[in-house]
């Protein structure tokens, strides 16, 4: 690992700013600052499977990543990663928990997607068409309260409707949901663990690549 | 089985605290109006038309739901006035239905940074209660001074409402519990300053936080006692409470030196605090804290008891605190609204057969009751308490 990807990894703010100004200083590109980053971001998730991380360090290292990224992203060239997996993620109709979405939204940019974050209290109808404009394959819903299982169907049912139900893959997350929600729901995974999430959808990700 | 009377309903719940076997196990729903007024074909806008006549415990139409699903063992009375949940409780933005979201949407609490690093250096300086008396009506737009005034005189009116409320139950035959509840500093922090800003925090100023919530910590244990107190719940027939609500410093989150550094030390202090008080702490662990759970061995052991929301690991943490405490639990929120009366029996029966052995287990959900609970599966708890009961001798 870089001095870099191991100074993210070891949740080193400070140090982190720092090796990206020389670098950037020293004319490397902001990709590869970028790909170092990710490195860093993937080693969270390694000791974070491994046990030796909690969710406070998903968080932490999720703000420093997100703190480069405002650095980096004015000299980032649109397309410069190749494609990558399109995910549109929000919290459903009805319900503003916002926490457990924005550090999933985080991670999963994190290790390199792109995400469509449309926030909380999100209609039914906005998650359709987000999917239509971007094309993306991977819809993630957020919920923590009971009436929420209600609008995440009538999500699931509204893609189902608009012909899209076999171009995405769809997870439910969040404290409430279990294996009972999701059968209810229709979706086709379920997590109450952000990092648990995007392995998942890694996974559908490069089935589909 | 003879029918139960204001006595044996006590004596039941007692003897579960107590960690000895009850004649069945109890069983205790947190009901608010949320689904009474669903059940009853009320929009949840109407309770905030209604303030005060609503779904609140002791109104009719409470009692008519109570009543229709068979009653429960005991039932929480007296709580925080206006203004001692104002400084007790975090302080966030609250979207009202019918308010400021549609009219049959359950109320909710929207996290964004009210807090900020001035607020700590204030805290610091002045602690709490000072601190809150004055952020907290300015944070809602209005005079300190004016605002002061108004819930002051409310207060009156909320603790004369109290008592009443206590005797109308006893009367009806059952016991009750109450006197309100605090946040621990960490969740009073965590959803003030927002999960992530605080979480940053932690790692970025420790000390800094530790110093706010040092500063913190007398004043909420002086408030909830002195509140609790005020709310007046006592005699043969009353149990003295205080819920010490605990949502975000466990395993779920935070690894355990945090945990055993910026939530376990004020804990102990409170649960510690209000025992010597004879009140009896309810400790209403939210979320997963499976890894947290042999912390509370130091506590003093049968003087509170837990809550659980079915993800914390209830099996394990029976096995860890047999002989500490009583556990209330844990059916899950999805299994009430989404699942069928005869899933959620037999989980009851589960929870029953492991967890209630012995003593020690009032049948119970996790935070509150949910909103589009199925009847049906409310009433399948209640009776599976009354009528499964594979200990009794
Ligand atoms: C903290 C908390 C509160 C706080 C503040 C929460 C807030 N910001 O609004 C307070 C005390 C104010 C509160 C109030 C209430 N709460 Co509350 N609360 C919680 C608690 C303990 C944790 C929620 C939280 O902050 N989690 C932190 C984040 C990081 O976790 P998370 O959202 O689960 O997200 C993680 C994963 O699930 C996953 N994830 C999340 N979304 C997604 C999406 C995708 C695509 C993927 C892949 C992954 C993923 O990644 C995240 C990181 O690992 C939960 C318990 C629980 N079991 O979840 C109850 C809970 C949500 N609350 C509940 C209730 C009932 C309430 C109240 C209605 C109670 C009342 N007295 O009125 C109120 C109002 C609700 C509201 N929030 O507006 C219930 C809801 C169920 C129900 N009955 O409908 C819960 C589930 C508790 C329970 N078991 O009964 N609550």
């Amino acid at each position: 690992m870089s001095e870099l990807s191991s100074a993210l990894a070891n949740l080193e703010e400070e140090k982190v700013a720092r090796i990206i100004k020389q670098e950037l200083g020293t004319g490397k590109d902001s990709m590869g600052v970028l790909t170092e980053l990710r490195k860093g971001m993937d080693e969270v998730g390694q000791r974070y499977k491994k046990g030796e991380y909690f969710l406070s360090e998903l968080i932490v290292s999720g703000e420093i990543f997100k703190d480069a990224m405002k650095v980096l992203e004015p000299t980032l060239k649109k397309d410069g990663g190749g494609p990558a997996t399109k995910v549109v993620i929000g919290t459903v109709k009805g319900d503003i928990h916002n926490i457990g979405k924005d550090i999933v939204a985080t991670l999963l940019k994190g290790v390199g997607f792109e995400v469509y974050d449309l926030g909380i209290d999100v209609p039914v109808k906005a998650f359709v068409d987000k999917v239509v404009e971007t094309k993306a394959t991977i819809v993630g819903m957020s919920g923590l309260l009971t009436p929420s299982f209600e609008s995440m169907k009538e999500t699931v049912d509204a893609l189902k409707e608009a012909g899209l139900r076999n171009k995405v893959k769809v997870i439910i997350g969040g404290g409430v949901v279990t294996e009972l929600v999701q059968r209810h729901t229709g979706a086709d995974a379920f997590t109450d663990d952000a990092m648990e999430g995007v392995e998942i959808i890694k996974k559908w990700s490069a089935k589909s690549n | 089985m003879t029918a139960d009377t204001i006595d044996t309903r006590l004596a039941r719940v007692k003897a579960a605290i107590d960690l000895k076997p009850p004649d069945h196990t109890p069983v205790c729903l947190s009901l608010d109006y949320k689904f009474v007024y669903r059940y009853k074909g009320l929009k949840q806008a109407d309770y905030f038309r209604n303030r005060g006549l609503g779904g609140r415990s002791g109104s009719s139409l409470f009692i008519d739901v109570f009543n229709e699903l068979g009653g429960w063992d005991f039932v929480g009375a007296g709580g925080n006035t206006t203004r001692v949940r104002d400084i007790l409780e975090a302080p966030m933005i609250i979207r009202v239905p019918g308010k400021d979201i549609p009219e049959d949407e359950v109320i909710q609490w929207e996290e964004v940074e009210v807090l900020t690093h001035e607020h700590y250096d204030q805290i610091i300086k002045v602690g709490w209660i000072k601190f809150m008396d004055d952020f907290y009506p300015r944070f809602r737009g209005y005079d300190p001074a004016e605002y002061r005034a108004r819930i002051d005189a409310r207060a009156v009116k909320e603790l004369a409402a109290m008592k009443p409320g206590q005797e109308m139950w006893n009367r009806m035959g059952y016991p009750v519990q109450g006197g309100g509840d605090v946040f621990s500093p960490l969740m009073m922090l965590s959803t003030a300053r927002t999960m992530i800003k605080f979480t940053v925090d932690l790692y970025r100023i420790p000390d800094k936080v530790q110093a706010v919530m040092d500063a913190m910590i007398d004043d909420l244990i002086t408030l909830s006692i002195k509140a609790c107190k005020a709310a007046g719940v006592g005699g043969p027939y009353g149990i003295p409470t205080k819920s010490v609500i605990l949502e975000r410093g466990g395993g779920f989150v935070y690894p355990l030196k945090i945990f055993e550094r910026f939530e376990f030390p004020y804990l102990k202090k409170m649960v510690n605090a209000f025992v010597n008080e004879g009140i009896t702490p309810i400790l209403h662990f939210d979320s997963d804290w499976t890894l947290n759970m042999p912390y509370l061995k130091e506590l003093p052991h049968r003087k509170f008891f837990i809550q659980l929301d079915s993800k914390t690991d209830i099996f394990k943490t029976k096995e860890i605190l047999r002989d500490t405490c009583c556990i209330m639990g844990d059916v899950a929120p999805s299994l009430l609204s989404l699942g069928t009366k005869e899933e959620v029996g037999a989980y009851c029966r589960k929870l029953i057969d492991v967890v209630g052995k012995g003593g020690g287990l009032i049948l119970g959900v996790g935070c509150g009751v949910p909103v589009d609970s199925k009847f049906e599966n409310l009433k399948m708890m209640i009776d599976t308490a009354r009528e499964y009961n594979p200990h009794h001798t």
